[in-house]
């Protein structure tokens, strides 16, 4: 009997996943663990691999539509079976919530973690060849029985990443400063020539592309936080002096202890997460109408990646040293950068930092990440004069904005959540009671 | 006939075409007129010829003593050779049917096969067992199998395969003259094929593999009467545009893998034939070797093995053709691999 291929549920706050493309036509033979089609979650993009063995009968939603979490949008069975013809409805669907992880879910955060070489079908001479090439087999279309790869898949694979072009489609180009691979080539084989550089639409040339994949993600829900958010900003200054003399001491120890040096970043993690244990206020979420408060704290950190801003989530910090929160910290921002992150890491925080402070950014108002109830923008810390007993004195000194939202709580809660947050890290003794 | 010594003939010899039984009898006649070591038992060897005519007239030639007939049981005439070979004679024994080696199958793997290890080397088998192997005469179940394979499998049995006329002189030669016991093939579906054979004495050395065919497509290794199929197959390919190499092994043991790993090296693609069961068959051997040598890395598709259905030979012509890789099969499998089936 044919099988349902769902839209998987790849965060917990995940609703809907946008097919950005499909790798197998209607007919093709599929085997399991093959990437079947690509997903843009809220967070990622992200290959789905097929659970089941057998040809692709039927696909339901073509590329770019949005599919809503554990809708089919597609069958696989054996040649000939018959599926519906028209999409199946998602309404009589289980609450998503309450659904275990599809297969589907698992094999996807697989696809991310672990997809390697080991895994895609291809002929020892195949294998040679890229290696010997540099061409990634997981990047080449097999043409082998059940999508084998062959040492001729790879040959034409290394020939579509050498873009073929005249020289002075090259010079154009260059001049023009055109991605020649993205230009359609009139030449024979595809050969890109002078004319399809110069014929380009003029917004090709200057290289603009459509907002799409994490850009997309990010744009949308920055405009939905702002808009839907009442978003207040309280500003503060921190005397950083006590707190970077605890970082210098304790750096040797933990780097010692993890190999990785103790940021600032990290130490504000450490102390957010205590701060947020007395404010059970702020440490709280809202959907549909219901404010939820959190016990264990989540906490997101913002990243800057090639692809866009990605939030990786630490789980647990509140009961995490700071040695066990740098080194993870490290590697889960590193996994970020690099793309290798599995969904569940992308999700479910319960507060955000966002650290701006490595940039010339004395103070700005971060949007909330939704469904959280607060963020912590960071600025970059500054030798300030300062008023201490009536004298001017020079301090180091750091701007914190919080910006929380004015449903779940109110100006004075966060206000006392911003100063308890600003007495630990000057007073950083106050740790220990 | 890539042999040297063949070539260097050709000068001479452009015209005469002899048959493989021919050409069998040519070579056991050559060497028992250079030496008198050298003489041949087995059944009905004598006045009528033996089972398929290839001893006709040696009898006239050198008498009964040399030329000797034998009661009835392989084991006694394969006891008989062992002996002899161990006190210096060169003895020649023809088996009516491959398929008897099963009674000689003690004599051969326990005595001929271990007695010079187990004489530290002071004693040698410089016997050579022949007999007709194979399918395709309606001889049924009980004379038409080839169990190459369960002879290649003992350590100390040489085992040869010819498939032409020529490689059968130049081998048989070769064979009497090696001092260990050699298990040669005749196909009998090959004693009747002619070809130029050169009329003076060559040997073509044991473990020397001969490329039948150029090609850069895809290797197919085949054996015995399997080889002219895959010769049919090639010439047929190569009008669809596939071009295939076709490597006749010519001895299982000595096995020459170097001439088999280049042709995989080069077309990356292999296919290995033999009429034999394909279960347990030596093309089994021929995938591993291939697979454990320096030409993995070239493989380009899965090696495949052609080999006979896992029954025993039928009388019924169509059921014994069907049971056994035909030319259609090679060609199947020639394409499935070149266009990555």
């Amino acid at each position: 009997m044919a099988k349902e291929v769902f839209m998987p549920k790849l965060s917990s706050t995940m609703e809907t996943g946008t097919l950005l493309q499909w790798f197998k036509q209607e007919g093709d033979p599929v085997e399991v663990g093959e990437p079947l089609l690509e997903v843009m979650t809220d967070k990622i993009n992200i290959e789905v691999e097929a659970y089941e063995e057998g040809v692709l009968l039927k696909r339901y939603y073509d590329e770019d539509e949005e599919v809503p979490v554990n809708g089919i949008v597609g069958y696989i069975g054996e040649k000939d079976e018959q599926v519906p013809k028209e999409r199946p409805g998602t309404e009589d669907k289980l609450e998503p919530e309450s659904l275990p992880e599809t297969p589907a879910q698992t094999a996807a955060e697989q696809t991310v973690e672990t997809e390697k070489e080991g895994g895609v079908r291809a002929t020892p001479a195949a294998r040679k060849l890229s290696r010997d090439s540099g061409v990634e087999l997981s990047l080449v279309q097999g043409s082998g029985a059940k999508g084998r790869i062959h040492a001729a898949d790879v040959h034409a694979a290394a020939d579509k990443e050498n873009v073929r072009s005249t020289p002075l489609a090259e010079k154009e180009a260059q001049a023009n400063n055109v991605d020649l691979s993205a230009v359609k080539g009139s030449g024979s084989y595809g050969k890109v020539m002078r004319a399809d550089v110069t014929s380009l639409p003029a917004e090709e040339k200057l290289g603009s592309e459509p907002l799409q994949g994490v850009r997309k993600v990010v744009a949308e829900r920055m405009q939905q936080s702002a808009g839907e958010v009442p978003h207040v900003t309280l500003h503060t200054e921190i005397n950083m002096e006590a707190a970077m003399d605890l970082r210098s001491q304790l750096l040797p120890v933990i780097e010692k202890q993890t190999g990785q040096r103790l940021s600032v970043t990290e130490l504000l993690m450490f102390v957010g997460s205590r701060a947020l244990q007395k404010h059970p206020d702020v440490h709280a979420s809202i959907t549909d109408n219901r404010i939820t408060k959190q016990s264990s704290v989540h906490m997101g950190v913002a990243v800057a990646t090639e692809r866009g801003l990605l939030v990786p989530v630490i789980r647990d910090t509140e009961t995490k040293g700071l040695a066990e929160l740098v080194a993870e910290t490290k590697q889960t921002a590193a996994a970020a950068r690099n793309g290798t992150l599995p969904g569940r890491d992308l999700s479910g925080s319960t507060f955000t930092i966002s650290n701006l402070g490595m940039y010339a950014v004395d103070h700005f108002t971060p949007i909330i990440n939704q469904p959280e109830a607060a963020i912590l923008g960071v600025g970059r810390m500054q030798d300030k004069p300062v008023v201490i007993d009536g004298e001017i004195k020079v301090r180091l000194m750091m701007a914190v904005s919080l910006s929380f939202d004015h449903r779940i709580i109110d100006g004075a809660p966060a206000a006392a959540f911003l100063t308890d947050f600003k007495q630990m890290l000057e007073q950083p003794y106050q740790l220990f009671v | 006939m890539q042999s040297s010594a063949v070539n260097s003939s050709n000068n001479k010899e452009t015209t005469r075409s002899i048959t493989f039984a021919e050409a069998v009898r040519e070579a056991l006649s050559q060497e028992m007129r250079e030496d008198q070591d050298v003489f041949i038992l087995g059944e009905d060897i004598g006045v009528y010829g033996g089972a398929f005519g290839v001893t006709r007239g040696m009898i006239e030639e050198f008498g009964p003593e040399r030329v000797r007939n034998t009661p009835i049981s392989e084991a006694a005439i394969t006891g008989a050779a062992i002996g002899s070979a161990l006190t210096g004679m060169k003895p020649v024994v023809e088996l009516q049917f491959s398929d008897f080696i099963t009674i000689a199958m003690d004599q051969l793997a326990n005595q001929a096969a271990k007695l010079r290890y187990m004489y530290g080397g002071k004693g040698n088998v410089p016997m050579v067992l022949r007999t007709p192997s194979g399918s395709g005469t309606g001889a049924a179940a009980q004379h038409s199998q080839s169990l190459e394979a369960w002879v290649a499998h003992v350590p100390g049995l040489k085992v040869v395969q010819p498939s032409t006329a020529s490689d059968a002189k130049g081998l048989l030669k070769a064979a009497i003259a090696d001092p260990n016991p050699v298990i040669f093939y005749e196909h009998k579906l090959l004693y009747k094929t002619q070809e130029h054979v050169p009329e003076e004495a060559y040997t073509i050395p044991l473990g020397e593999a001969d490329v039948k065919r150029e090609g850069t497509d895809v290797t197919i290794v085949a054996t015995a009467v399997m080889v002219h199929k895959a010769l049919e197959a090639a010439e047929k390919l190569a009008e669809e545009g596939i071009d295939v190499e076709v490597i006749d092994p010519r001895t299982l043991v000595p096995l020459d893998e170097q001439t088999i790993v280049d042709s995989v090296k080069k077309t990356g693609k292999v296919i290995v034939v033999h009429e034999a069961v394909k279960r347990g068959g030596y093309g089994g051997e021929i995938a591993s070797m291939i697979a454990e040598s320096e030409a993995f890395d070239y493989l380009d598709a899965p090696i495949r093995r052609l080999g006979a259905l896992p029954i025993p030979v039928p009388y019924n012509p169509a059921l014994e053709k069907a049971m056994v890789p035909q030319v259609d099969d090679i060609m199947q499998a020639a394409r499935d691999s070149v266009h990555r089936r």
